[in-house]
């Protein structure tokens, strides 16, 4: 059986103003299967956020095939969740009307779709704030009612454009470890942007690293040191064969910065 | 100078610290003072000709009695009137048509052309036709306010629905919304608070083009009560109308920055 989410040959090329083409996305290639993480690595420029985009359906590719359960993508749909790297929180809903409102719209019963997000709530940390307007929490905290909101409309894709930028470290450790926990529990698949690389090894089953200018798949790397998922993110770096798979990416992304 | 002067003569004016509330008291309180103290010199010691610049004193007791005595509180009301009727009907017809200009681009292509051609026109242009379609009855003045503003209120409206944040409307869409449930779940409401500043705006724009269309074209209503009176030469009472017509339109913008309060209250946090 073929992979969950097959990317086949994906261009995409903007047009900009003036009569000018540019390229973004240049031939890239790689399959996720189902249940697995995939990151998304690369230096700003490479085309990350446009695949993202391209799977989620809110953009087109130019060339090329994305395909889900080996079905062509036809724009945007719930079962591919997608957190943006800005701010996007509903300001004139509290926090928990904000997790809420994917399961109101797709007719998740009330008492089931409050339950739901207090858990995902509870699971990002923001009990507290259940009854808060967004306006009054923190960028890092609005990030992670984003976050909620994608979980509990439970979908079988999850994108995220670097979800975890704007937290702090310790909060950030504590999200990684999060995405660990429900990749296991719900076997969600999951394909995260970063650029990160200890965020990278520790969450991923395959990392596909890009190059820039234009966006070209440069290398797929496998951290087969991991016996598995571990959850406890200290456990991966005290693993043998951890300090090597970074110094791998770190060259890679230096070679990419000289380019 | 000492520093601690020169300290505090430099606190008195910085960018963007906001002031005291005792500050902002005495600045308020300042000029109205120096206006109406300039106000009573200029006629009391007849630098201005009295019957062309009535004393304030003078202009404040025949504010009361044309209440009282003169039936003016009928034009007030007349006027008032005239105002929200016309300005309810454009705001009818601006908040659906700009909303949908801004969320579809294809509604936007049909009417974004007709309707700032139209924004170039000046309304009052229209009077002597309007007046000539409908006669002297209620409909041409309704219809002058109606047209100063329609076509703003609907081009501010469509901007600001094309203004919210693209995020919003991309979560809603992978979250699994269609399209009504994008516009009216996630679009509206997003746009709401920005609608009712716009119209906050406008209904200031409906207050210039009534006077407009009562000194014009009417017998009733304030403005026609300050032509009547410019044909006596009571300045009084044109002064008079022209405070109660500033009275009613702070009153209104009052009126809708409390309900943008009371509806909005999570904007309150956000500076
Ligand atoms: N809508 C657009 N119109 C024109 N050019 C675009 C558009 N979106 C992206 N690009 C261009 O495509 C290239 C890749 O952008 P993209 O946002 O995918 O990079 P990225 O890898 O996500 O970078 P970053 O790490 O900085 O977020 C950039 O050169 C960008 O300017
Ligand atoms: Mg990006």
């Amino acid at each position: 059986m073929s992979a969950l989410l097959q990317i086949q040959n994906v261009s995409k090329t903007f047009d900009l103003p003036g009569g000018q083409a540019l390229t973004a996305v240049d031939d890239v290639t790689f399959a996720v299967e189902k249940g697995s993480i995939c990151v998304l690595l690369g230096p700003s420029g490479s085309g990350k956020s446009t695949i993202l985009r391209m799977i989620a359906g809110l953009e087109t590719q130019s060339s090329g095939a994305v395909l889900l359960n080996d079905t062509p993508i036809d724009g945007p749909g719930r079962e591919r969740g997608m957190v943006f790297q800005a701010y996007s929180s509903f300001d004139w809903m509290s926090v928990g009307k904000n997790v809420e409102f994917g399961m109101k719209i797709n007719g998740v019963p009330a008492a089931e779709r409050r339950a739901r997000a207090e858990r995902f709530i509870g699971l990002v940390g923001l009990s507290k704030f259940i009854d808060a307007y967004p306006s009054r929490l923190s960028g890092g905290m609005r990030q992670r009612v984003a976050i909620a909101r994608t979980l509990a409309n439970a979908p079988d894709v999850l994108l995220m454009d670097e979800p975890f930028g704007a937290l702090d470290a310790e909060t950030r450790w504590q999200m990684q470890e999060l995405m660990i926990e429900v990749a296991e529990a719900s076997g969600t698949t999951m394909i995260i942007v970063t650029h990160d690389i200890e965020e990278a090894i520790f969450l991923a089953d395959k990392i596909v690293f890009l190059s820039s200018h234009p966006g070209r798949l440069k290398e797929e790397i496998l951290p087969t040191f991991k016996p598995g998922r571990l959850r406890n993110k200290e456990d991966v770096i005290a693993l043998p064969g951890y300090a090597e798979m970074e110094r791998k990416i770190m060259r890679m992304m230096r070679e990419e910065g000289h380019k | 100078m000492s520093t601690a002067s020169k300290g505090r003569k430099a606190r008195l004016l910085q960018v963007r610290v906001p002031v005291s509330g005792r500050q902002a008291l005495i600045s308020a309180l300042g000029v109205w003072i120096a206006f109406f103290g300039v106000w009573i010199l200029a006629s009391g010691l007849g630098w201005v000709n009295p019957i062309l610049v009535p004393p304030p004193g003078k202009v404040f007791a025949t504010i009361v009695r044309l209440f009282a005595e003169q039936g003016f509180g009928a034009d007030v009301l007349i006027s008032i009137g005239r105002v929200l009727i016309a300005f309810a009907l454009a705001s009818l017809v601006a908040v659906p048509l700009g909303v949908a200009m801004g969320a579809f681009p294809a509604i936007n292509a049909v009417f974004a052309p007709f309707v700032s051609a139209w924004r170039y026109l000046p309304a009052p242009s229209f009077i002597p036709i309007l007046l000539m379609w409908f006669g002297t009855g209620e409909t041409p003045k309704l219809a002058l306010l109606f047209l100063g503003v329609i076509f703003f209120l609907v081009t501010l409206i469509a901007d600001h629905t094309r203004e919210i944040r693209k995020e919003l409307i991309e979560t809603a869409l992978t979250l699994g919304a269609n399209r009504r449930v994008t516009v009216f779940q996630v679009m509206l409401p997003a746009v709401l608070p920005n609608i009712l500043v716009a119209m906050r705006q406008m209904l200031a724009v409906v207050w210039t083009y009534l006077v407009i269309a009562e000194i014009v074209a009417s017998t009733t209503g304030i403005g026609a009560m300050m032509m009547r009176a410019r044909r006596f030469l009571k300045t009084d009472e044109i002064l008079a109308g022209i405070i109660v017509i500033g009275a009613l339109g702070m009153a209104c913008d009052m009126a809708f920055a409390l309900l943008h309060r009371r509806l909005f209250p999570y904007l309150e946090d956000k500076r």
